[in-house]
């Protein structure tokens, strides 16, 4: 009996002309951005690659110099682009995928490129996710809004229930007729996103990408489950097709565009986050009470020279048998490192903390719990943002131990400048990035995947007990 | 068949249905008359128990049409007034669905079969439903009858708006079906095919039934007075 309403349901809605044109545009939409956003992962990709060896091929040719200047001189690190990002670019716009490591400092995260766009470009961007968190949902409306109010009004739900028809199968059938639908509209483009993936995707990041990508898979899928419901458990208790509609778009417009916006300042609200100036000044004042190693007269600086003197046992620095500036440069790396951990570990947590309101938050809106994992899981999250600033600060640490205490052992030389070449600079690895693997990033969002999932089946289970009691007039 | 034991219905304190007693056996056509409002549509809403009754039951094939919804539902037939489909739909395609709603599986050959006999034209049934007269809607309604096998139908005004033809062959269809033994209840304002079609009437106002006649005892005339005289307050 479901199967034959859900048949008779597709059968209609493929007869329905609304609902060829509606399905070809967003098919085209979706196959458009997710082309877009496959086009963008291949570009950024082999730009990343590039860069990624330009960086290291100049690091190691930087000619002959003295280590501490080979320091300032630097490298860059990219964040990789998983496969899936093509997607969910996530907050990858904001917070930029690129940092310069060089000495003494740890550097912002440059490319943004949300800071030159204007408020209705962001708005704007059509991508996977938007098409996926906010388009599909409104054709699922759209197509489940009539299911039980329309026959409802037409007189055709009173013959089909004179026929002894259970409402709930009824309501199964509509719902399995309209799936069927939306995967219409959502397969192909899905496949043809796997399979460019499968065909492009280098080194195994496919196979790597394949959880993450049946997670995603899943997440969604609940998603358009309990929109699916929702609309349908609206439908079978409103007074008329129209009102399912409206209170159906009320209800899309609060989700979509309304709950993130409140998520968003209730999360600023709670826990607030240092202005940049601020950010910066912090970290200033962090500083400058602090050893800095081009500034020997400073107090803490007298210390370390104390301490060494007497580490070594000589009263003067030209009697030690190692060069003291490469001490003092380490000492101000270590003292920066605390200052850095400090505030950007606060500044992390703040985050974080700020996420967690947002995966909270998701009772109120599935869509909140699905961006959460859909970025997460397109591994453009804030969180794995933030990993991979650790990884690439801690290479940079690397970096700078390996300079200075190269400079400590080997730079007390009798004349003129100390100057080192490749062979130096060789002994600093390549940074080789490894992004979390699946079972970090579900730790992080088992909140979004159970509210996700608790969504999903309440409005079934809502669905369920308003058929239970469907009017029939 | 069809049977009313004391069924009354009240909304918020207005009576819509009185202590309806009624028994209706197969090979029967019964016809409620009654101006509108009198409980003619109460009474057959409550057989398909799409309404609670306040008190009494209604019963089909001696079941209460309350604890065994699904059940009673499966002897039952049901044509309104507009007999609605879904317009996307072929007239043997809203056959077969409504057919296999009510758990019956036949070929093609039988659904359009059905359709003949109740009187659709054979390349009617291969069109899309949206342009069906009301005539013709009614007679997909009849198929639908005729191919569940209902052994009792509930008829709402169902050749009103009808043209007299139209109306005629429904009739005669009616009365087909009550000759293969089914129990008929139609509620209707049609005096003449009430007489012509009906084996009994029962005149209703403000939700009592206020006379039952036999149609082969009184002529058209008789039954037009009859009429009349309770409609006068």
């Amino acid at each position: 009996m479901i199967s034959t309403v859900a048949r008779k349901e597709m059968k209609e809605m493929i007869r329905d002309g609304r609902f060829r044109w509606a399905g070809g545009i967003v098919l085209a939409l979706l196959a458009g951005s997710l082309a877009m956003g496959w086009q963008h992962y291949r570009e950024v990709n082999a730009q990343h690659e590039l860069a990624r060896r330009a960086t290291r091929e100049q690091w190691l040719h930087q000619g002959v110099k003295n280590p501490h200047s080979a320091a300032h001189y630097g490298v860059y690190a990219f964040k990789p682009k998983m496969p899936l990002s093509l997607v969910d670019q996530g907050v990858d716009p904001w917070v930029g995928v690129t940092a310069f490591l060089e000495a003494h400092k740890q550097n912002e995260f440059k490319y943004r490129p949300a800071q030159d766009s204007t408020a209705i470009q962001r708005f704007g961007e059509l991508t996977g996710a938007a098409v996926l968190q906010l388009l599909i949902p409104l054709v699922i409306i759209l197509l489940a809004f009539p299911a039980f109010a329309e026959e409802r009004e037409r007189g055709t739900l009173r013959q089909v229930l004179s026929l002894g028809v259970k409402p709930s199968q009824l309501g199964w059938g509509k719902a399995l007729g309209i799936g069927w639908g939306v995967g219409l509209l959502v397969l192909p483009a899905t496949l043809l996103g796997t399979l460019a993936l499968a065909l492009s995707a280098e080194n195994g990041a496919f196979q790597s990408s394949l959880p993450r990508m049946a997670v995603m898979f899943v997440s969604y899928l609940l998603y358009f489950t309990a929109i699916l419901a929702i609309s349908l458990a609206v439908s079978a208790r409103a007074r008329s097709s129209r009102l399912a509609l409206v209170g159906l778009i009320g209800f899309w417009i609060f989700n979509g565009l309304i709950a993130p916006r409140l998520a968003a300042d209730l999360a600023k609200t709670v826990y607030r986050t240092p202005s940049a100036f601020e950010f910066a000044r912090n970290i200033e004042m962090g500083l400058k009470n602090g050893v800095d190693g081009h500034d020997p007269a400073d107090r803490r600086a007298e210390e370390l020279r104390d301490a060494v003197l007497k580490k070594y046992n000589v009263t003067k620095v030209s009697d030690l048998p190692v060069a003291f500036q490469g001490i003092s440069l380490q000492a101000g790396e270590e003292h920066g490192n605390q200052v850095f951990d400090h505030y950007y570990s606060q500044l992390w947590d703040t985050f974080r903390q700020q996420e967690r309101v947002h995966q909270i938050a998701s009772l109120a809106a599935p869509m909140l719990a699905v961006r959460s994992l859909s970025m997460a899981l397109a591994g453009t999250d804030f969180a794995q943002h933030a990993h991979f600033a650790r990884a690439s600060e801690e290479y940079r640490r690397v970096i700078q131990r390996v300079m200075n205490t190269d400079i400590a052992n080997n730079g007390k030389v009798a004349d003129g400048p100390y100057l080192r070449d490749a062979d130096l600079w060789k002994q600093v690895p390549d940074f080789d990035y490894r992004a979390p693997d699946l079972a970090w990033v579900l730790s992080r969002q088992s909140l979004s995947l159970a509210l996700l999932t608790a969504w999903a089946a309440g409005s079934i289970l809502l669905a369920w007990r308003a058929t239970q009691r469907l009017r029939v007039d | 068949m069809l049977e009313a034991i004391n069924l009354s219905k009240s909304y918020n304190g207005t009576v819509a249905l009185d202590a309806l007693n009624l028994k209706i056996e197969p090979g029967e056509i019964f016809c409620l008359l009654g101006a509108n409002g009198a409980g003619k549509t109460t009474t057959i809403n409550l057989f398909l128990n799409f309404i609670p009754p306040s008190s009494g039951t209604a019963k089909i094939n001696q079941l209460d049409v309350v604890q065994h919804s699904l059940e009673t539902k499966k002897f039952l037939a049901y044509i309104p007034e507009q007999v609605m489909l879904y317009r996307n739909l072929t007239g043997i395609e809203n056959l077969e669905y409504f057919t296999s709603l009510a758990g019956e599986r036949y070929t093609r050959d039988q659904l359009s079969g059905f359709l003949k006999e109740a009187g659709l034209p054979a390349d009617a049934a291969e069109k899309r439903v949206g342009a069906y007269s009301k005539g013709m809607r009614q007679k997909v309604g009849i198929a639908i009858a005729i191919a569940k096998k209902a052994k009792a139908l509930l008829l709402d005004e169902p050749t009103s708006g009808l043209d007299p033809k139209a109306a005629n062959e429904f009739s005669e269809l009616m009365k087909k079906m009550r000759d293969s033994g089914s129990a008929i209840l139609v509620a209707t304002h049609d005096l003449f095919r009430a007489k012509e079609s009906g084996t009994r009437v029962g005149i209703m106002k403000h939700g009592r039934m206020v006379a039952t006649l036999r149609t082969d005892e009184i002529g058209h005339a008789d039954l037009e007075r009859i009429y009349l005289e309770h409609m006068h307050d």
